[in-house]
């Protein structure tokens, strides 16, 4: 049917409106999408090939994709982005803990605001009264009060705004102003961090010197006595979830994998060969254990149900075994560093190969804290009905069953989109900081995926490898985001 | 809304036309060049002095002003205020020219620049460089630093000029610079570039604290072992009350200038394969990681990041070293720039310490001719003026660096600045090594220069961190270099022509020095080699040849 004069104005109109959005997007978008795909199967090298000179682009299939897999280095890098992303689930959880906070009513006419400031001029007295007594020399300390006495005077003022506007600040400062405040605050010798931390590592140092090995190597027994009955509650756990029909096939044997993989790794790093025999013996068991419990399934499900909560559950798990063996081997490692004539050193974080990435996720997750997934909780919690609440009080749920029983499953598909997006950003991730901070080293370690395309695109000119990597490193994100759709929304939705 | 569309749309069109025209080319009178360098406070004198250089060589455009209607009408022509500066100062009738209550005689002639010099510090990064050489809209003069590397990169993407022919005609050849410097102005046999200034790095020294701590000066010229005990003796010195080490003999130690003066450079002859795998590369890294850890008279990247967070040109460095943090400073003579502000200090400088070669690498910014640019010639006289007098001597003035052209380090007022005298005797010491000991850097035609000085840096941090031994990680950089020459080969017909060659060169030479045979010294390509050569007598010619 044609249109009327009227319906063709209001078309043009439209078209009018979005023309230049369009163009845009065609323009500065999907063209060099699409040339960026074209360049990643040449051999395009911005030195060789552009206008002053005769040799021309050719193609060359999948040459590049080839050169990348077989860089040594490419793992490394990909190892390093994988490392920082290790900073997710506590970047989430920190916003959450951030949104939950800031959720709550701090004015000053309830009791627990008024006790709030009066918290606030004690910490104020007490740090008048170290600088006047002469025990106030830590200027950290001093600096840490009166900037927590600020924060609480600001919040008894203007309410949960000021501290909304407190807890988003580091996500419209500039970046590179954060970094190089973030560098000052890492100076090995007198930053603030270390300045902070030698008190408490002198403290250690002397209860390492004072105490026999032998209280050390209990202790870290003791960690991988721990570290053993984790995996048995987590097979327990499992294969409960997979005879009612909760979990399949494939989740309970990844998430077996998963929390076994750091006893299979201990031999390499342990300290003690007693630990080594402890976290075996509960290993073992573990696997007794599921071998039992593998029988007589009550409920049948799809092989790959429950994929996505469980792989979370256990490589949450397998962190804190890992944690709870390294820790042991710190324990170990105590009288013997306690000896040392300076005694426990802190960190030297950027210049130290081992210390430089746990440093910049350590940034990330400052900064992360407040960003955007704050923002993202504090609306989801505003959308939670008041009803569930009180269903909740009326049968008697206490703070945390609450929190677990209405909060937390009302907010999973608001987690669900941040876990999507912080993956999706952390894998392409990780350039300006590194840039800025460490320059991709020392040795390498701060070297990331999306700080090689930089170097092989812009240092070296190399363009069509460089399109290589981005595209690799497309590929992964988009397969990780296809799991995460297919097996986290499906969480989400039940 | 239709109606805020629109008006939107008149906005945008409307700054658009403004943006045009009010663009710097409009607002000239005559054509415009772009200078590509770093904002320094000399640059506005620098090009003050090229657009009366201009004048002074009579590239000047007359214009006959014969009345008061003409003498209104130029004044109201689009002269910016440096050309207003340069018409006023080349001429006889002065500032009155633009000065519409004041009288002047007519008629008059006036001579006014052909060209106006600007500055372009915002492209100064070395991949807006390239990104914008390659697109065709790069400033027409473009600095490039580090003594010839960012030319070799910029050269090979063949965005410069090669100003060989011009060079012959306005006369900044390169026998108007020194001799060890020459190779570095050219890229395959062609020159590119002329030197901007000439820089090399040696120690200076803080008198005032080798005396504050009783400890004796350093000799001019040293052994690694002389260093060593130096160095050893101040730091125990200087921290003899202090909980821990604060105080540290040099900022850094010269890594390039410890290889070569132990015979070795990155490259062979021919610069066809790296050559870090060798031992004495790793000894150098042994050494250094000896010095920053064992004997604590180098500061580690740990002490370095707590003592300053900011690097480079006026950094805390300069502060550290003036504070007696540093005794010894690596560093060039334009340090003078940021010394001279601290007041007077007792300054003194030293080579760098030796094994075998005592030497210096000689580096510096070069000047270089974008290929695509519109008024090449203007530009190619900016490079002549960077040989001439006017130039050389605003860089003696000003401490920065080396002046391009030797013969003005003979000078009273190089030698001896009136206004400086707490650094005579100093400027010897730069002049002198950059004629005698000093050797350019060596970069392979097959291998970017920054990809040699990112495995470097890892292979440094990697011993550092103990992580490799100096062998393993010394090893595994020459096979990094080594495997991107082989790729860079494979990419490209023109190289692999040519490295085939060398690679014939190469026998030659090896053969040649197996049975203890002389060499001619046209086979050998790589700088240093040339020096090592003629200093262990392996040359058939008497004098090693500065011929690229």
């Amino acid at each position: 049917m044609p249109l009327s004069r009227s319906q063709t104005r209001k078309l043009a109109a439209g078209l009018a409106f979005l023309g230049p959005n369009v163009a845009g997007f065609l323009i500065f978008t999907l063209f060099p999408l699409v040339f960026s795909l074209v360049m990643a199967f040449t051999n395009w090298d911005l030195r060789l090939h552009n206008t002053f000179t005769d040799e021309s682009v050719r193609f060359v299939g999948f040459a590049n994709f080839s050169r990348l897999f077989r860089e040594p280095d490419f793992l490394k890098y990909l190892g390093n982005t994988l490392f920082l992303m290790m900073g997710i689930p506590f970047s989430v959880a920190g916003s959450l803990g951030a949104a939950l906070l800031l959720s709550q009513d701090l004015k000053g006419r309830t009791p627990r605001a008024r006790s709030l400031i009066a918290l606030a001029i004690l910490l104020t007295i007490s740090c008048a009264a170290l600088v006047v007594t002469g025990m106030g020399a830590s200027a950290v300390l001093i600096l840490v009060t009166g900037v927590g006495c600020l924060v609480i005077a600001l919040g008894f003022g203007f309410g949960q705004s000021a501290y909304r506007t407190l807890f988003y600040f580091p996500h419209f400062t500039a970046g590179v102003a954060t970094f190089l405040l973030w560098k000052r605050l890492y100076a090995p010798l007198n930053g603030p961090i270390n300045n902070a931390l030698r008190p408490p590592l002198a403290a250690v140092t002397a209860l390492g010197r004072t105490f026999g090995p032998e209280l050390w190597l209990g202790l870290a027994l003791l960690c991988a006595l721990l570290a053993a009955l984790l995996p048995l509650f987590a097979v327990r756990r499992l294969s409960r979830l997979w005879r009612d029909g909760e979990a399949g096939w494939l989740p309970l044997a990844l998430g077996t994998v998963a929390i076994l993989v750091p006893g299979i790794l201990w031999p390499f790093w342990t300290k003690t060969t007693g630990s080594t025999a402890c976290v075996a013996v509960g290993f073992l068991l573990a696997l007794l254990l599921l071998a039992r419990r593998l029988r007589g399934r009550e409920f049948t499900c799809a092989f790959d149900r429950g994929l996505g909560p469980v792989l979370i559950t256990c490589l949450g798990g397998m962190v804190l075994v890992f944690a709870l063996l390294g820790l042991g081997n710190v324990l170990v490692m105590l009288p013997l560093a306690a000896a040392a004539p300076e005694g426990i050193p802190a960190p030297e974080w950027l210049t130290q190969y081992h210390w430089a990435k746990p440093s910049l996720m350590f940034m990330g997750f400052w900064a992360a804290i407040g960003s955007n997934n704050m923002l993202l909780y504090l609306a989801g919690l505003s959308n939670i009905p008041t009803e569930l609440y009180e269903a909740a009080d009326i049968d008697g749920a206490s703070r945390s069953q609450r929190f677990w029983h209405v909060t937390w499953p009302q907010l999973a598909p608001v987690t669900f989109f941040i876990l999507v997006m912080a993956v999706i950003g952390g894998l392409q991730g990780g350039f300006e900081m590194a840039r800025t901070m460490t320059q991709g080293g020392p040795a390498k370690a701060t070297t990331t995926l999306s700080y090689y395309v930089y170097i092989e695109g812009f240092e070296t000119g190399h363009l069509g490898y460089a399109s290589a990597i981005a595209w690799t490193l497309f590929a992964l994100v988009f397969a990780v985001t296809l799991f995460n759709w297919k097996f986290g929304n499906r969480y989400t939705n039940d | 809304m239709r109606l805020l569309f629109a008006i939107f749309a008149l906005i945008l069109l409307a700054a658009g036309a403004i943006t045009y025209w009010t663009q710097p080319e409009k607002r000239s009178e005559v054509p415009v060049i772009y200078w590509v360098i770093d904002p320094a406070p000399a640059r506005p004198e620098q090009i003050a002095l090229f657009h009366q250089w201009l004048l002074d060589q009579g590239h000047g455009t007359t214009h006959e002003i014969r009345n008061r209607e003409e003498l209104a009408v130029f004044r109201q022509r689009r002269w910016s205020a440096a050309m207003r500066a340069a018409i006023a100062a080349g001429n006889p009738a002065g500032e009155s020219i633009f000065d519409p209550n004041a009288a002047v005689e007519l008629p008059l002639t006036v001579v006014a620049p052909p060209v106006e010099m600007r500055l372009d510090s915002a492209s100064n990064d070395l991949y807006k460089k390239l990104v914008q050489g390659v697109s065709g809209v790069a400033g027409d003069v473009i600095e490039c630093y580090n003594g010839g590397q960012q030319m070799q990169f910029l050269a090979s993407g063949g965005m410069l000029a090669d100003v060989t022919e011009s060079a012959k005609i306005h006369g900044f050849t390169p026998d108007r610079t020194y001799p060890a410097l020459v190779p570095s102005l050219f890229y395959q046999g062609r020159q590119y570039a002329f030197p901007r200034n000439v820089a090399q790095t040696m120690y200076w020294v803080n008198l005032e604290v080798f005396r504050q701590h009783n400890q004796p000066p350093p000799p001019a010229r040293w052994t690694l072992e002389t260093f060593e005990e130096h160095g050893r003796a101040y730091v125990e010195a200087a921290n003899r009350d202090e909980p821990r080490r604060q105080w540290f003999f040099a900022d850094r130690a010269m890594k390039t200038e410890l290889r070569r003066s132990l015979g070795l450079s990155a490259f062979n002859e021919t610069l066809t394969v790296c050559t870090l795998d060798d031992p004495r590369s790793a000894q150098v890294l042994a050494l250094i990681q000896k010095w920053t850890y064992e004997d604590r008279i180098l500061p580690s990247a740990a002490d370095r990041a707590s003592f300053e967070t900011e690097g480079g040109w006026g950094g805390q460095s300069f502060q550290l070293f003036r504070s007696g943090r540093y005794a010894l400073f690596a560093s060039g003579r334009w340090a003078l720039m940021l010394f001279r502000r601290f007041g007077s200090m007792e300054l003194a400088v030293v080579e760098p310490p030796y094994a075998i070669l005592p030497n210096t690498v000689l580096s510096g910014g070069q000047g270089t001719v974008f290929a695509g640019s519109r008024h090449r010639t203007f530009a190619e006289l900016f490079l002549a003026y960077m040989a001439d007098e006017p130039y050389n001597m605003q860089i003696v003035r000003s401490g920065d660096a080396l002046p391009p052209n030797p013969a003005y380090t003979r000078t009273e007022a190089y030698l001896r600045p009136p206004d400086y005298p707490n650094e005579w005797g100093t400027h010897e010491m730069w002049s002198t090594a950059a004629e005698t000991i000093a050797i350019t850097q060596s970069f392979s035609p097959y291998v970017l220069p920054v990809t040699v000085m990112r495995h470097d840096r890892d292979a440094e941090d990697e011993v550092m961190n103990n992580r490799l031994t100096p062998e393993a990680a010394t090893q595994r950089l020459a096979a990094h270099v080594n495997d991107a020459i082989a790729r860079n080969i494979r990419e490209s017909s023109r190289l692999r022509a040519r490295y085939e060659e060398d690679l014939a060169l190469q026998a030659k030479i090896d053969e040649a020095r197996a049975v203890g045979r002389k060499v001619p010294a046209a086979w050998i390509k790589n700088p240093f080699h040339h020096r090592w050569y003629a200093s262990q007598g392996w040359l058939e010619d008497a004098e090693p040849s500065h011929a690229p």
